[in-house]
């Protein structure tokens, strides 16, 4: 048995007299892939924003990686997202002044040290050797979610949390993106993805579906 | 993924590399700042520059408006004269870069053609330095050993009915002193001397029978620098038979009006900072508000508050160190064309205004960063990344 990376429970947020997230119970294992779905206004985003710790829940709690979340203050939140989670945005979210490669060592900075080998490596990783010194806005959709993505792993981060990462990419993009996936998958990464997409959904272990803040179905995407 | 030694790179060195490529991207929006602090620390260098010279300009400048020092007997002599000798050894006493004019007088009653006056023996030259603000029809008299010409009150010329270029009779019926003279020029001063005829101190002299004698001396004096109370006192110590003093009214006069004038710099370099301060605080927010998705961004992948707000202070320290080193080139030149027009001479530089300079503008650019820093620090992640 794989042991848990992640935990929720009782997981709530209100904001004033809306509950946008209901008391939610989930665990995910080490080398999990765990895909989050559900309507508009399910509460998928809070969610997000919650096991992201970028914003702190109203009630219940949430264990990263062996830390209680829950009650920390913003500072200490911001140590936890820089130390155990790789982001990954729909919208990419690039510093559009720095290079690929600066984007990477953007993310060791505020980290730890900065070593642009590493960096590198991580861009040949994703299959972006050749474009390191390119500037976000000379790349394509695809090749800057690569980027995204190779800052999410340069930290070697307890868990993977991405936002529809095949949301603006077309066709193409999306299966070498998906294709990345897989593959950090196969490495034992732990991933956790919110996504409209079913299609993306199945290669994960485990779809967990919201409805109105609240776990509908959690069950295997097999 | 271990860094080894030769491919890691100093975080100062990352840190410099996104503020000059962050400010690069922004040129327009630096210019604007760069410019508004320039032009802020231009203006307080020139009024700093100025401030610093105008004391001593300004003295020289206020000196035309009459006498400010005044010697004469002693009143415990009993003596209403004193030996001219005397007094223009007094004179010397003053330095003579200090010195704008002096004059010696005496006095005495003498018959004109039509009736009595009052005439003043003086030295030319030095009145003429002395008042300089005297309204003249027709000429000075430009030497002091012209015993032919006389220079005539206004109000006395009228009613003696002489003008320029006539001969009046000066006569003195106790000496029996008798001479024709020219009126040169006729006096308006709108005080006692409208009713005077002005002569050669030494033909007054002879007139009155009191040749090498004087009643007085009067002296502009610039006071910016010196110590005239202690002048005054070392001359009455040198010649106990002299009364030498400041004349206290218009001395303050000269130091209020250049109070007044140094308030009204500082005023307007006080205005200057504020109206720069809103300037680039205005730059600035909105170069915090067209980079809110960059800042929640930098907070996403770890950067903590110290970061952000490190980051936009740094930001503005370059863009105010830069502006206020540019300011403080042109604010020098701006004090010479300020010092060309007004006093006719330039600004000396003087190392006290960089300082003078430097501290008020860079505490002013960051004072106005300190709300877009606040804007930035305040920025929400979760909110900003999510906006289309």
């Amino acid at each position: 048995m794989e042991q848990i990376v992640l935990e929720t429970k009782g997981l709530t947020k209100r904001f004033g007299n809306v509950t946008s997230l209901d008391r939610v119970d989930m665990q995910v294992r080490k080398g999990e892939w765990v895909s989050i779905m559900g309507p508009s206004g399910s509460g998928k985003t809070t969610m997000l924003n919650l096991l992201s710790c970028l914003d702190a829940p109203s009630e219940g709690e949430y264990i990263l990686d062996g830390v209680a979340t829950a009650t920390l203050t913003e500072k200490q939140r911001v140590a936890v997202r820089r130390e155990k989670i790789g982001l990954i945005f729909q919208q990419f979210h690039l510093v559009p002044y720095l290079t690929a490669l600066e984007n990477v060592m953007l993310a060791q900075y505020y980290h730890s040290m900065i070593d642009s080998k590493d960096a590198e490596q991580a861009l040949v990783h994703v299959g972006l050797g050749h474009r390191i010194g390119h500037l976000p806005s000379q790349l394509s959709g695809g090749e800057q979610q690569r980027v995204c993505i190779a800052r999410a792993l340069i930290n070697q981060p307890a868990i993977i949390l991405a936002d529809e990462p095949t949301g603006n990419l077309d066709e193409a993009n999306e299966e070498v993106v998906l294709n990345l996936f897989q593959e950090l998958h196969r490495e034992g990464r732990t991933i956790i993805l919110v996504t409209h997409n079913p299609e993306l959904a199945e290669y994960s272990d485990r779809v967990i579906r919201l409805h109105h803040g609240r776990v509908q179905n959690d069950a295997s995407a097999h | 993924m271990a860094g080894d030694k030769g491919t890691s790179m100093p975080k100062s060195r990352m840190f410099l590399l996104v503020l000059f490529k962050s400010l690069k991207v922004r040129r327009n929006r630096v210019a604007i700042t760069f410019f508004s602090i320039m032009i802020g620390a231009a203006i307080i260098t020139a009024l700093s520059s100025v401030y610093f010279d105008i004391s001593a300009k300004m003295s020289r400048e206020l000196r035309a408006y009459g006498a400010n020092f005044f010697i004469g007997p002693a009143a415990s002599s009993g003596n209403r004269n004193v030996d001219r000798q005397t007094i223009d050894d007094a004179i010397k006493m003053v330095p003579r870069e200090k010195l704008v004019g002096a004059s010696t007088y005496i006095y005495g009653l003498v018959r004109l053609d039509l009736g009595n006056a009052v005439m003043a023996g003086v030295d030319f030259p030095g009145l003429r330095k002395l008042s300089p603000y005297w309204q003249v029809e027709g000429k000075w008299i430009a030497v002091d050993f012209d015993e032919d010409s006389c220079m005539i009150g206004k109000n006395l010329a009228r009613n003696m009915e002489l003008k320029v270029g006539d001969s009046v009779n000066v006569i003195k019926n106790e000496t029996g002193f008798q001479k024709s003279l020219t009126v040169k020029g006729i006096v308006e001063t709108g005080q006692a001397e409208d009713e005077q005829i002005f002569v050669n101190l030494s033909l007054a002299g002879r007139i009155l029978g009191q040749a090498g004698k004087v009643n007085h001396a009067m002296l502009s004096i610039v006071t910016e620098g010196t110590d005239i109370d202690g002048l005054a006192a070392g001359m009455q110590k040198s010649f106990p038979g002299l009364d030498a003093k400041p004349i206290r009214k218009v001395s303050y006069s000269d130091g209020k009006i250049l109070d007044k004038i140094k308030g009204l710099m500082a005023i307007v370099a006080v205005i200057i900072l504020t109206v720069t301060t809103l300037c680039v605080m205005t730059t600035l927010i909105a170069i915090v508000s067209e980079r809110t998705r960059e800042i929640g961004l930098m907070k996403a992948i770890g950067a903590d508050d110290r970061d952000i707000a490190r980051q936009f202070l740094a930001e503005t320290l370059i863009m105010g160190v830069a502006g206020v080193a540019a300011g403080l080139a042109a604010g020098f030149i701006l004090a010479q064309v300020l010092g060309q027009a007004v006093f006719g001479s330039y600004i000396s530089f003087r190392l006290i205004v960089v300082p003078m300079t430097l501290v008020p503008s860079v505490a002013a650019s960051l004072l106005a960063a300190a709300i877009p820093v606040r804007m930035a620090v305040r920025v929400v992640p979760a909110q900003v990344l999510k906006e289309d």
